[in-house]
């Protein structure tokens, strides 16, 4: 049996069914990523497997128990999406411990665990700042800090560098690999972005209408027409092969 | 033009300065008759009976401290906790509009229209029955005041805690109430200061017998003792007055 | 779980926020019906009629009306004057706590204050006389408890005006109207009509569910009009408590029956207000 396992998952509101027939599984320490337009139901499954709203029907299991029926604070699943929503009353440092302080662990341990997260978020020398005289990239990092540490069984993340410039979109998209190899985790990643999608997944998905497609390859998200990959590389080889009869004609 | 804003300007303050003056005149003042333009005694007298406690002033000024003390809050802490009820509610539009009838009701009308049961309950002429009654009406007030916390983001928030593995009480000592803090501090003041200014509902409900200052000042007029009158004036000023000085925001109260 | 926290909130919410303002209506109602009260006995819609056929119900619903409406007229119209005049003032710290600390004043003392400088013996007074202007305190004007309700008025200007100025005065910065201004200016606009075109519509149309609440407080006003009034015609909350605090206990109903009208209209202003209002905010 696979590390998340996800079956037969349905959510209406209303007469609106945003999630349809959901299927899904996910090894340890693997990334998926999920590309989807915004309206698409991505944000609404997150929230059912973070625990944060109830299905109608189907289960999820996580490391080989059930927990459709366990609420959020027990799941150990940990939700991220655009708002950093980082504590104003607290520092950097202490936001990142808040966590752990739930968790009851030692003052040391705290410390030092807290002290070589900072490190790792390439944010040393911020930690008794307060959140507002944080930049939105670093406010994000230390977001991520904050979830990783816990060390969640599962992270979901929706569109987390959504409200980012693209310069530090890139870098948080590489500091967040390195953070996945050395945390060892495994990840829900949504967004809207196509390359963001290839580049953070080890899998992909699809997600259109409430529907989720889970391609075995990534060639086979490629070569499927409704991802937009295909119309994207037909744009960029009409941009490549101009540039190269420009320049062979000049 | 630049001339003629500053002179409006230089007007306008000492319009509002004013009346501070004049009160503060008045209050050490005796024997000031028509037609005289400056008082006939004008010294400490007045206000070392204050001090001396012949006045009432004294015993009304630590009165009122603990009737506003004690209504901002009970209606800061209520308003609170029961205004994430009412709009984390699916009808949340219904009882924010329920809400918003006592607070625009005049007062005295509304304590004149609740004394029957006061008298019922044995909370007439007595001090309990006035902090009752006044947080009858700050308590709406602080309803509405922290309906704007309770939205989107604070919500996520809580869930963020929740996926944190925090549990409710964690949420509420930790988060809820640490980030709401400034927040409350306002709404504290401002409800302090409903009932620090309150005359008719404390006339209606203390039947003259809880002698705030409010209800001070108004014997004094009746009594034409205008002296005391300005120095229990003076004494209502002073806790606004300084809050004024610590943080606008305090006294500012912009809420619909 | 929640669920059942979700109702002992909102049971705590209908015994603190609803109940008292339900109940206080149902008394008024049953005794302004005669349904209870020492001097009551049973149903009857005499003191109604006999509150509508006085006429003094209407006079003093008219006198209240009248006397808020021309306070606020007064007071939107002279803030919004000074807020074109002081806007960029005011980041001066002692002009700007100077600027807020009228609102340190209760209605009492404010009240108060008029009576000692508008009186007959008050303190205009006393210089009209040693200017000679007057030589008789008599000849002084009645301004206080007189029939134009001056007093009243003027302190209701003084009590509600300084709130308005600095309200404009936020909503001038927050919604950036000098750029707007400046934006009209570039687009050809000479000083008069931006004026009357873009600030002054922009600051109503941003602050008007406050003026229309201001409104409503006005008119239920009562230690103002209770001090700087006459006997007739009175504010309604004056009238009201006068009714209910008579010896006379006939008269006992009639007050309620007043109490009743005006808790029904102010009502019916607010869910007027409150409908309209939708994604009006002003924020703090």
């Amino acid at each position: 049996m696979s590390f998340l396992h996800i079956e037969n998952i349905n959510k209406a509101f209303g007469s609106d069914s945003i999630v349809k027939n959901l299927q899904l599984t996910l090894e340890n320490n693997r990334t998926l990523s999920i590309l989807g337009k915004s309206g698409c139901g991505k944000t609404t499954m997150l929230k059912i497997i973070a625990g944060l709203i109830k299905p109608d029907s189907g289960t999820i299991r996580l490391n080989n128990k059930t927990i459709t029926e366990q609420p959020a604070a027990k799941r150990n699943i940990v939700y991220l999406y655009q708002e950093d929503l980082l504590f104003p009353h607290l520092t950097v440092f202490e936001n990142i411990a808040f966590g752990l302080r739930i968790q009851k662990k030692s003052k040391d341990e705290i410390q030092d665990q807290v002290e070589s997260m900072i490190n790792s978020l390439e944010l040393s020398g911020h930690k008794h700042k307060m959140p507002q005289q944080l930049s939105g990239g670093q406010r994000q990092r230390v977001s991520f800090g904050r979830a990783i540490i816990t060390n969640p069984s599962l992270l979901l993340l929706d569109e987390p560098f959504g409200s980012l410039d693209s310069m530090t979109r890139q870098n948080m998209q590489s500091l967040f690999k390195s953070l996945a190899q050395q945390f060892h985790i495994t990840s829900l990643f949504v967004t809207h972005d196509l390359k963001e999608a290839l580049l953070m997944g080890d899998e992909i998905a699809y997600m259109d209408a409430g529907y989720l497609k889970v391609y075995k390859e990534k060639s086979d998200f490629m070569k499927d027409k409704s991802t937009g990959v295909l119309a994207e590389v037909e744009f960029w080889n009409g941009i490549a092969s101009d540039l190269s009869s420009n320049f062979i004609s000049s | 033009m630049v001339k003629v804003k500053n002179i409006a300007l230089g007007i306008y303050i000492a319009l509002i300065a004013f009346p501070f003056i004049y009160l503060l005149i008045l209050s050490f003042s005796a024997d000031w008759r028509f037609p005289e333009l400056w008082p006939q005694y004008f010294g400490l007298r007045n206000w070392s009976r204050v001090i001396s406690g012949e006045t009432g002033l004294l015993s009304s000024f630590v009165l009122s401290l603990v009737i506003s003390l004690s209504v901002a809050t009970s209606a800061t802490l209520t308003g609170f906790f029961i205004s994430r009820y009412v709009n984390y509610h699916p009808k949340k539009r219904l009882w924010t509009l329920i809400t918003y009838f006592p607070y625009v009701l005049a007062p005295v009308v509304f304590g004149a229209c609740l004394s029957f049961y006061f008298i019922k309950v044995g909370l007439f002429g007595n001090t309990a029955g006035v902090i009752l009654s006044q947080f009858i009406i700050a308590f709406p007030y602080a309803l509405i005041f922290f309906s704007s916390y309770w939205g989107e983001q604070t919500r996520e928030y809580e869930n963020l805690v929740a996926t944190l593995g925090g549990n409710p009480w964690t949420t509420y000592t930790k988060v809820l109430i640490p980030m709401a803090g400034p927040l409350m501090m306002i709404c504290f003041f401002q409800t302090f200061l409903i009932s620090w200014f309150e005359y008719g509902l404390t006339s209606i409900i203390g039947v003259g017998k809880v002698e705030t200052l409010t209800i001070k000042v108004f014997l004094f007029i009746k009594e034409a003792n205008f002296y005391y009158g300005a120095m229990s004036c003076c004494l209502l000023i002073l806790p606004p007055a300084l809050l004024i000085y610590f943080n606008k925001k305090y006294v500012f109260n912009k809420l619909i | 779980m929640r669920t059942k926290y979700q109702n002992i909130g909102l049971l705590f919410f209908a015994v603190l926020g609803i109940i008292p303002f339900a109940l206080s209506f149902i008394y008024a109602l049953l005794y302004s019906l005669g349904l209870v009260g020492v001097a009551n006995s049973g149903f009857t819609i005499e003191h109604w009629q006999e509150i509508l056929e006085s006429g003094e119900f209407i006079k003093s619903f008219g006198f209240s009306a009248f006397m808020a409406l021309i306070a606020m007229v007064f007071s939107v119209g002279i803030a919004l004057w000074l807020t074109l005049l002081f806007h960029k003032k005011i980041q001066h710290k002692t002009i700007s706590f100077l600027l807020y600390l009228p609102l340190a004043l209760p209605g009492v003392v404010s009240a108060f204050f008029a009576v000692q400088i508008l009186s007959k013996s008050g303190y205009f007074s006393r210089w009209f006389y040693q200017i000679g202007w007057i030589k008789d305190i008599q000849e002084f004007p009645d301004l206080i408890n007189d029939d134009f309700g001056f007093g009243i008025i003027l302190t209701f200007v003084s009590v509600v005006m300084p709130f308005f100025l600095l309200l404009f005065i936020g909503v001038f910065k927050t919604e950036r109207i000098a750029e707007l201004e400046s934006l009209a200016a570039s687009l050809g606009s000479r000083p008069n009509q931006i004026i009357r075109r873009i600030t002054i519509p922009l600051l109503l149309h941003k602050t008007w569910p406050l003026i229309a609440l201001y409104y409503i407080f006005l008119l239920g006003a009562y230690e103002i009009p209770l001090i700087l009034g006459q006997e007739s015609p009175q504010m309604l909350s004056v009238l009201i408590v006068r009714e209910l605090k008579q010896f006379d206990l006939t008269k006992i109903s009639e007050g309620y029956v007043v109490a009743v009208i005006y808790t029904v209209l102010v009502t019916i202003m607010t869910l007027f207000l409150f409908l309209r209002r939708k994604s009006i905010r002003i924020d703090g």
